[in-house]
């Protein structure tokens, strides 16, 4: 029997084959476009026969779907948010991107709704087992989507109120909301028989909480250093002169995350005054580092002496495009101070020559350590 | 909705006893093809990617680890299909009454609880010493630099003194060790993931960008050992092959002075010496050779960052030193060459491997074709008219358009870099 699906896909295939036919003659007989078009035409003739084969997925006869939709659905609110989902699909396209993608996700999630719906609305004449239905379909879904949301808002929020308050009342905040959460789970675990609505209040509550400080705390802003850092660009490598630093608010440790921090090919150290490095797998100390050409490559930087320092990188000299006069080119750290540290990540797409050989040093420190590049 | 008393339902029953009758012989006969696939695969004698074969130190732990986990998986595996067997037989629907239901025996849940968890237990143990015994890297006796692109692997020992590297070496396709050292490759990639492995040497560790990786090999006699990439990394991963040499302790510091030899030039007025005008003009784009000068006598530096999507490619210094080119994917000695020095015994493969590629050895063939159009050989991203997705960068050598001249020519020069 070809069903109305199945109608759909036997067209699409009866399409692609044509269209695969004068791709070959008209445009590229060689090309992967034709194989693309053969390969939809037989998915779709592969699922067109899946589709007859099971009468559309409806596993009830015609008779049978006739006095099963003999009852009208009761009324959806699917539409409206499909529709909703389209007018913010548009909305985002003439103005930011977030609102194109929340438009996206909110036509995807309604549309998957509305069709579930529609589906279990006439699975039989029963309403209640019609319920059934939708819920069995779509809770696997359903459920992990509302959590997903949940964790992002909880996210969103909490993450504008750590980041208005001073770094140390953050982890104290984080520690004591979860202590919170853990001492209201335990007394709701212990007591079993405590009614469902006294659950669903507290963590009405606890959202509502949340939203309001998360909303106060993104009206005020971020904290004073960060501000100021976010102001003078302080988060783009190019800020990071070889001069004064222009502010005291930059953070201290933006380049020791712990990706990068477990991934330095070496370490120099500054100590009473001299130079010296270790490297990954080496167990003595190295005069020389010697990195991959054209390969992005951390060196870590740790001060261990009283003042501060900056680990400088010597990469020979280039000539300016614009004014043909030869420069030096080269890098550095900012300032550390004391057991502090910085990452330093290179990528150099040439050896050094003879003349010009690279290496690091640390200005007010004595030695330095040669930097190959094969 | 079916039903069951229908006029049609016998007929639907015998096909239904047709279907299954006709699956379970496609399932027979599946199962005696992966049994025979297996039995036969099991019978090869030439398998230099076997993990029952192990060479060195660090690939002796794993065997010992899989000759401890193996049989007891294999016993548990057979006693579960055994009784999954035993069961579908005895218990098969014949239309006999269900059996009355109980819920558990504490008893049995108990035993069948512990019982794995101690298998588990004495599985973990030996596991978790095995993967401390492989991340041991503070008693490394030397360091080599392994960086993986799309489709080759580049190898660069730092200079180290105590192993007679006076200033760093640079290679690419094979890497040579010396045997009874305990060697740290510190692995990374300049493009997509990659994993090495060297199956008589040691497991996989995948190269991943921006990190270093460690991976600790050691060789107990002299000899070859193959590996291929094992993380899907693009179109030619199944061509990203390496392998391994060990060298006794003094043919490795042949190896080390050969390969920081400096740089000669062919002489003047012959066909090498036009071969390197031809790798100045073409070759000298991408691929370095330490040494090589220009005419006007400065230093000839290779820029594959500005040609090449990973920044880098096969530096060409002692090419012929190697026994392999492109990835380590084709030959640099003819058959019988290749077949001198993988069939050579421990006492006799390093002075065979140390020879390099002489003239009459040369896989010409492969060599020529290479150079003739390195796309045709090997699957890459370098059709120029289709390179906008990598910033008009190849993926792999190009097709140079090199006149059967020039080839001459290039082969001539690639011959003098031993």
């Amino acid at each position: 029997m070809i069903t109305p699906g199945s109608k759909y896909f036997f067209g699409l295939t009866g399409l692609s084959l044509i269209a695969a036919i004068l791709y070959l003659v008209l445009v590229n007989p060689t090309d992967l476009g034709a194989v693309a078009l053969f390969g939809l035409a037989t998915s779709g003739a592969l699922i067109g026969v899946m589709a007859s084969f099971t009468r559309d997925g409806d596993v009830y006869t015609d008779e049978e779907a006739v006095a099963a939709n003999a009852v009208a659905g009761p009324p959806s609110f699917w539409p409206i948010v499909f529709a909703l989902g389209a007018a913010l699909v548009l909305t985002g396209l003439a103005t930011v991107s977030v609102v194109f993608i929340l438009g996206i996700a909110v036509l995807i999630g309604g549309g998957v709704e509305w069709a579930i719906q529609n589906w279990a609305d006439g699975a039989s004449s029963d309403r209640e087992f019609n319920e059934f239905a939708r819920a069995r379909a779509i809770s696997a879904i359903e459920y992990p989507g509302l959590a997903a949301v949940g964790l992002g808002v909880i996210a969103f929020f909490f993450s504008r109120v750590v980041l208005a308050v001073s770094k140390e009342a953050g982890p104290i905040i984080f520690m004591v909301v979860a202590g919170a959460i853990f001492v209201i789970g335990v007394l709701i675990a212990s007591k079993p028989f405590m009614k469902g609505a006294v659950t669903v209040v507290l963590a009405v509550l606890a959202v509502i909480a949340l939203a309001g400080a998360g909303t106060f705390a993104a009206l005020s802003g971020e904290r004073h250093e960060l501000a100021v850092a976010a102001e003078e660009d302080y988060y783009d490598a190019s800020h990071r002169e070889c001069g004064e630093e222009e502010s005291e608010h930059y953070d201290h440790l933006a380049n020791s995350s712990v990706s990068l921090r477990s991934a330095v090919t070496a370490t120099i150290f500054v100590k009473d005054g001299k130079v010296y490095a270790e490297a990954i797998g080496m167990t003595k100390k190295v005069d020389t580092i010697t990195i991959p050409r054209s390969n992005a490559t951390s060196v870590m930087f740790r001060n261990l002496d009283e003042e501060k320092h900056r680990l400088v990188v010597n990469l020979g000299s280039a000539k300016v495009a614009e004014t043909g006069v030869s420069e030096k080119v080269g890098t550095c750290t900012q300032l550390t101070g004391k057991n502090q540290e910085q990452v330093m990540t290179l990528k150099i797409p040439k050896p050094a020559t003879e003349a010009e050989p690279y290496s690091f040093t640390v200005p007010g420190a004595t030695g330095e350590i040669k930097l190959v590049v094969p | 909705m079916s039903h069951p008393d229908s006029p049609h339902s016998s007929e639907k029953a015998m096909d239904i006893v047709n279907n299954v009758k006709s699956s379970s012989h496609r399932i027979r006969n599946s199962i005696a093809t992966i049994f025979g696939i297996g039995a036969l695969a099991g019978c090869a004698t030439n398998a230099p990617q076997d993990t029952w074969q192990p060479k060195g130190d660090n690939a002796q732990i794993i065997n010992n680890l899989q000759w401890i986990v193996f049989p007891m998986a294999g016993v548990v595996g057979v006693l579960v299909f055994a009784l999954a067997a035993y069961t579908f037989w005895k218990f098969n629907d014949r239309g006999q009454p269900i059996p009355s239901q109980s819920h558990g025996k504490p008893v049995v849940e108990i035993i069948l609880t512990i019982i794995p968890a101690l298998i588990l237990t004495v599985v973990g143990v030996f596991t978790f010493r095995g993967i401390f015994e492989l991340a041991e890297t503070k008693d490394t006796e030397m360091i080599i630099n392994v960086t993986g692109q799309q489709w080759w692997w580049e190898y660069d020992y730092p200079a180290q003194d105590d192993q007679g590297i006076t200033q760093p070496i640079i290679s690419s396709g094979q890497l040579v060790i010396p045997v009874g050292t305990k060697v740290l490759l510190r692995e990374t990639s300049r493009d997509v993931i990659h994993s090495y492995w060297i199956p008589a040497l040691n497991g996989k560790k995948d190269a991943v960008p921006g990190r270093i990786n460690l991976l600790r090999l050691q060789a107990d006699k002299p000899g070859l050992f193959a590996g291929q990439c094992t993380e899907f990394c693009g179109l030619s991963h199944a061509n990203m092959r390496m392998e391994a040499i060990a060298l006794s302790k003094e043919d490795f510091a042949k190896w080390v002075s050969n390969q920081q030899k400096a740089y000669t030039a062919p002489a003047d007025g012959t066909l090498a010496k036009e071969g390197e005008g031809v790798f100045l003009n073409q070759c000298i784009r991408c691929h370095q050779v330490n040494g090589l000068k220009k005419v006007d006598g400065t230093p000839a530096i290779a820029a594959p960052d500005e040609n090449v999507y990973s920044g880098a490619a096969p530096n060409l210094s002692h090419l012929m030193s190697r026994n392999t080119f492109a990835g380590a994917k084709f030959d640099l000695l003819n058959k019988k060459c290749r077949s001198d020095v993988w069939d050579a015994s421990s006492e006799t493969i390093g002075a065979k491997y140390l020879s390099g590629v002489s003239e009459p050895c040369l896989n010409a063939t492969a060599l020529r074709a290479w150079l003739r159009n390195a796309p045709a050989m090997k699957p890459m991203y370098a059709d120029p008219a289709k390179l906008e997705i990598s910033g008009g960068k190849y993926r792999g050598m190009p097709n140079l358009g090199l006149n059967e001249t020039d080839i001459d020519k290039l082969v001539a020069y690639l011959l003098t870099l031993k």
